[in-house]
Formats: structure tokens, C-alpha cells, sequence
């Protein structure tokens, strides 16, 4: 599977390849052959996709077929009966609509605390060495660990099964990802910009707000698209605290559903795919900076 | 007043984050250190004080045990393949410029698709009677009955593995592209024109040179993998026979199906205090490793 070139044969290309500065694609090209690669691109593409397509599949199949037939596409006539059926017998809408509430108004909260904390962290070194350690032990922590007591104040504050008191736990829950992720954005800023800003006689918020924001709005583009659909995803805290159609979000909504109803496969995938289509669409639009904000924050050592 | 208020600017715009950190974290660990000391059920918190007895009842409650070992062995073994099959994809896909737009748009999805959702597809897949895989495991003679994936003592906890691999993956193919992109040129191009061959250049120079990135990516998705819940609850709850049982679902299941909150208080402090200190060790380890590359 890698066939490795003899030193002669590599010596007469190098410098044609040092000229393209295109090391890596040679090194690479060299280590998987170019049909090796071709089938790794194609397995990676198919991997991907086949289980998303069988579930729309599934759902365009006729109730029938699907009782007989688990081939990826369907082989008969399509229906679109199981998306009625589902937005017929489960209360998706509203599950959809709280979903939208929890993620949309948790994600605004989570920005407008996420972004001066992280700059004052690294501006400022607020908190020295243990405020940044805190916040990362605190998203490493599973979440089931502080369940029961998140459980018992949400109780203590009478927002037990309410919108308000979910989205305010995400809120929470999505705070440390959010500063994880706004770090290298602001870590990029000169520092030079802010104090000529000072020196013009600007206030420290006022240097945030107007001349370090604009900088780094990418940055809180791509940490609010990914808090919004980690709320969006998020299961055990709608689990433990929502426990009625009127608070339940949307992945507690069809996982109830799947309990009651047991198992009509084709109403499943529409239901399913009612609250897989939005978060594609948000990928679909801002993939390119939610790529560069998970790197960003990924890689760093 | 103005000179005051500037003063304490920094201090202020951190506040918000300090009091959440209290209340999401501080707080609720000494409310469930107290609580693990008491026999409180979720309608009667701090009960009876009765001190080590849940921790006793924990070091010999079996299921437990089992948990632990399946939530290590399941946040391993899933980010090994992860790790290495994301290196590898990304390795192999890393200067291919027309298609690495649509690539990385694509390792997108699973990473994002919501994984109630994830587990709904895949018991589609795995479902003994209409299950795609029993399909066309049959319809190619590969096996002569439909297996029971997630029924199956020995094949649920696989199962439940490939579902995680399927959506975590491309989160590593992502990270690992990008350590690759920032590697310099420099040593390359001394490489080449000394004649090194391409093995060898990858051996001694991409390999040292990327590695500690990619330990980065590995302690990364080891530490999220071990919260593992929403899979096992959505696809076997925890079965067959325990077997699939891993520490977050236990806790849940003692605490919220069975209502024992203090002894649910008991087993969390025990995987904290277990996760600490892996998450110690594994720096600690990726240091020395480090220091041998270099």
C-alpha cells in the first residue's frame, strides 16, 4: 500500500518540486498511490453520506417497502405520507419551536458573556493561570457529574420544565466551549491596535467594543454557529429538567416519541430529519468559518 | 469614579463567567460531595448522614465497576481509530485544493448532525428485520440469519463504537488537516534536496513534526469521549445485560430511574476523581513523549 521511490529517482525531482513549494502533495502523492487515494477520497465521501441518505430514503419510502426492503434507496414508488404521519402524530413543531427558543436566546447570552471574559483573560491575565485551568477542567467534567445538583437548584428557582430555565443551564453548559473557542480569535489582535486606542483616550470596554470586535467578529460568527447547534444537540440536561410537550426540545421530544410509538421506521426518519435539515443548512452556509473556528481551537498545544 | 470603574474594567467583564463557574461547577461538586455522605433519594436531599457507606456499597457494586472499564475501553479504542483513521484521510487528502472545500464541508455533518438523531439512523441500519446492514448482509450471503446488533452481548458494544467512529472521525480528519497545513516547508525542501526518500521524510520529519498536535487531538477527544450518554441511552440504554453499561449512564440511571441521589453523589465523586487523574497523567505523559521526539 505505500511504495517508497528509490533515493536516486526523488534526487532528480527535488528541485522541480522545491520550485513548486508543493512538498506535502509530493509526499503524499508518493506514500498513497494516486488509485489509493482516489479510494480513500471515495470511501470518505461514502461513509459520510450513505447513513444521511438511507435516513432520507427511508423516510420517502412507502410504509410497505420498508417493512420488506432495508436497500439504501428506495425501490418503488415515493411517498411523502411518513412526513405527514410524523408531523400528524408528534408534536414537532413545538418541539422545533423550543429547540429554536433554548439554542437561539442561550447562544446570545453565552456571546455577550464569552467575549469580554476572553478578552479580559488575555489582555488583562484576569484570574492568572487558574482562571483558564478552571474553565477547561469545567468543560472536561461530564456533564452527569453536577446533574443532580443543576437538577436541584433549576427546582430551588421554580424553572423546572421551562424554556427559561433550560436555556439559561446551556447557557452555562456552552460558556467554557465559548471562551475555548473566542481564545485565538482575540489571541491574533496586536496588541499595538488597543494602545494607541487607549492613548486616544478610549476606555477599556470602549476599546473592545469598537476596535477589537470588528476584528474578530469571524470568531464570534463561528462560536455562536457552533453554540447554537451544541444546544441545538444538546440531550441530558433536556433530559433531566423538561419533562412536557411544552418544554421539551426536539431531541427529547422524538426520543420520547420513539419510546411510546416503538418502532414505524419511516415516520422515525422524518421526524429525525425535521431536526437534522436545519442544523445542514446552517453547516451548509457557514461551513468555511466553522472550520476555522474548530481548527483554530483544536490544535493550539 | 471614571478612573475606578477603569480600574476594575478587566475584573468586571470576567465576573459574569467567575459566578457561572460557581454555580456550574464549584457549587454543585460540594453539594454533591455532601450529598454522597447522606442516604437522600431525589425527594429527600441530604437524608441521613451516614458517611462511607455509599462509598463502601460502591467499591463493591460490580455494575459499577463494569462501567468503568467499558467507559475506558470505549473512549479508547473509539479514539484511537478516530485519530489514526483521521490522520491517515487527512495525510492522504492534504494538497487536494479543489476537493478539500467540499471534504471539509462534508466532515461537517456527523460531527454536527444532533446525536439523538445519530442514534435513530443507526438503529435503522442495525435493526434485525429492516435494518440496511441484515439487508445486505443477507442479500451478499455474508451471514444466513439477521444478526441482532444491538441485542447481541458481544456485537452492542461494537455496534455502538461504529455509530461514535461514524461521527467523530471527521472532527479528528479536520484538526489533523489543519496540524499538517501549518507544518514549514523549509526542512522539506533540505530533505529533498538531499535525497532523503519519501518514507524516510515522513518518518523524520513530518511524523516529529506533527506529533505533538496530533497527541494534542488524541487527550482531546479521549477526555470528551469518556462523557459518552446520549449514544447508549438512545441505542441500548445501558444492554444488553450491562454489557453496554458505561459511568455517565450508571450515574444517570442510579440517580434519576432509581432516585438514590446519595449514592449517585458517591459514584460521580469516585469518576471525577478517576478522570482527574487520567486527564493529569495523560499531560504528564505527553510531556515526557515530547520530550523523547525531541
Amino acid at each position: 500500500m505505500m511504495e517508497t521511490n528509490g533515493a536516486f529517482e526523488i534526487h532528480a525531482e527535488a528541485e522541480e518540486i522545491v520550485a513548486r513549494k508543493d512538498i506535502g502533495y509530493y509526499l503524499s502523492h508518493i506514500l498513497f498511490g494516486r488509485v489509493m487515494r482516489i479510494l480513500l477520497l471515495l470511501f470518505f465521501i461514502l461513509a459520510i453520506l450513505i447513513p444521511i441518505i438511507y435516513i432520507a430514503s427511508t423516510s420517502l419510502k412507502e410504509p410497505i417497502e420498508i417493512r420488506v426492503s432495508g436497500a439504501l434507496l428506495p425501490t418503488g414508488p415515493i411517498t411523502t405520507i411518513n412526513w405527514i404521519k410524523a408531523f400528524r402524530n408528534v408534536p414537532l413543531v413545538r418541539y422545533l419551536f423550543n429547540s429554536t427558543v433554548v439554542a437561539f436566546f442561550s447562544t446570545i447570552l453565552v456571546l455577550a458573556i464569552a467575549v469580554p471574559t476572553t478578552y479580559s483573560i488575555i489582555r488583562f491575565k484576569t484570574g492568572g493561570w487558574f482562571f483558564p485551568a478552571w474553565i477547561l477542567g469545567t468543560y472536561v467534567m461530564p456533564p452527569i457529574v453536577v446533574s443532580i445538583p443543576i437538577f436541584a437548584m433549576v427546582k430551588m428557582v421554580g424553572l423546572q420544565n421551562t424554556l427559561l430555565g433550560l436555556l439559561l443551564v446551556h447557557t452555562m453548559a456552552n460558556l467554557p466551549i465559548a471562551v475555548w473557542l473566542m481564545d485565538s480569535y482575540i489571541r491574533a489582535i496586536p496588541k499595538e491596535l488597543e494602545q494607541a486606542a487607549w492613548i486616544d483616550g478610549y476606555s477599556k470596554l470602549d476599546t473592545l467594543r469598537r476596535v477589537v470586535f470588528p476584528l474578530i467578529r469571524p470568531g464570534v460568527l463561528a462560536t455562536g454557529v457552533i453554540c447554537l447547534i451544541l444546544s441545538w444537540n444538546e440531550f441530558l440536561f433536556a433530559l433531566i429538567l423538561t419533562y412536557g410537550v411544552q418544554s421539551n426540545t426536539f431531541p427529547i421530544g422524538i426520543s420520547r416519541y420513539v419510546g411510546e410509538h416503538g418502532l414505524q421506521f419511516g415516520e422515525m426518519s422524518a421526524a429525525a430529519l425535521a431536526g437534522i435539515v436545519p442544523i445542514y443548512i446552517l453547516v451548509f452556509l457557514f461551513s468555511r468559518n466553522l472550520v476555522e473556528g474548530l481548527t483554530r481551537g483544536g490544535v493550539k498545544g | 469614579m471614571n478612573a475606578t470603574i477603569e480600574k476594575y474594567t478587566p475584573k468586571l467583564m470576567a465576573l459574569p463567567t467567575f459566578i457561572i463557574l460557581l454555580i456550574i461547577s464549584l457549587v454543585p461538586l460540594i453539594y454533591v460531595l455532601g450529598i454522597s455522605f447522606t442516604d437522600s433519594t431525589i425527594s429527600k436531599p441530604f437524608n441521613d448522614f451516614i458517611w462511607f457507606e455509599n462509598y463502601k456499597k460502591a467499591l463493591t457494586d460490580e455494575v459499577f465497576g463494569d462501567s468503568l472499564v467499558n467507559t475506558l475501553v470505549f473512549a479508547f479504542v473509539v479514539t484511537t481509530i478516530q485519530t489514526f483513521l483521521g490522520f491517515v484521510l487527512a495525510f492522504a487528502m492534504q494538497r487536494e485544493r479543489k476537493l478539500s472545500g467540499v471534504l471539509r464541508t462534508l466532515a461537517l455533518l456527523p460531527l454536527f448532525t444532533p446525536p439523538v438523531a445519530i442514534a435513530m439512523i443507526w438503529r435503522l441500519i442495525y435493526d434485525p428485520n429492516q435494518g440496511m446492514l441484515n439487508y445486505y448482509m443477507l442479500k451478499w450471503g455474508l451471514v444466513s440469519a439477521p444478526a441482532a446488533f444491538l441485542g447481541d452481548k458481544t456485537l452492542a458494544f461494537p455496534s455502538i463504537m461504529l455509530a461514535d467512529i461514524w461521527q467523530w472521525t471527521p472532527f479528528c480528519f479536520l484538526l489533523c488537516l489543519a496540524a499538517l497545513q501549518s507544518l514549514p516547508r523549509d526542512p522539506y525542501e533540505a530533505a529533498m534536496v538531499d535525497g532523503a526518500s519519501a518514507w524516510y521524510v515522513f518518518k523524520r520529519l513530518t511524523l516529529p513534526m506533527v506529533a505533538p498536535q496530533v497527541i494534542v487531538i488524541f487527550l482531546f477527544r479521549f477526555l470528551i469521549a469518556l462523557k459518552v450518554f446520549d449514544l447508549i441511552y438512545m441505542l441500548t440504554f445501558g444492554g444488553p445485560g450491562n454489557t453496554t453499561q458505561v459511568a455517565s449512564f450508571y450515574i444517570y440511571r442510579v440517580s434519576f430511574k432509581q432516585f438514590q441521589t446519595g449514592y449517585g453523589g458517591a459514584l460521580s465523586i469516585l469518576v471525577l476523581i478517576l478522570i482527574s487523574v487520567l486527564a493529569t497523567l495523560l499531560t504528564k505523559g505527553r510531556e515526557l513523549l515530547l520530550k523523547r521526539v525531541e
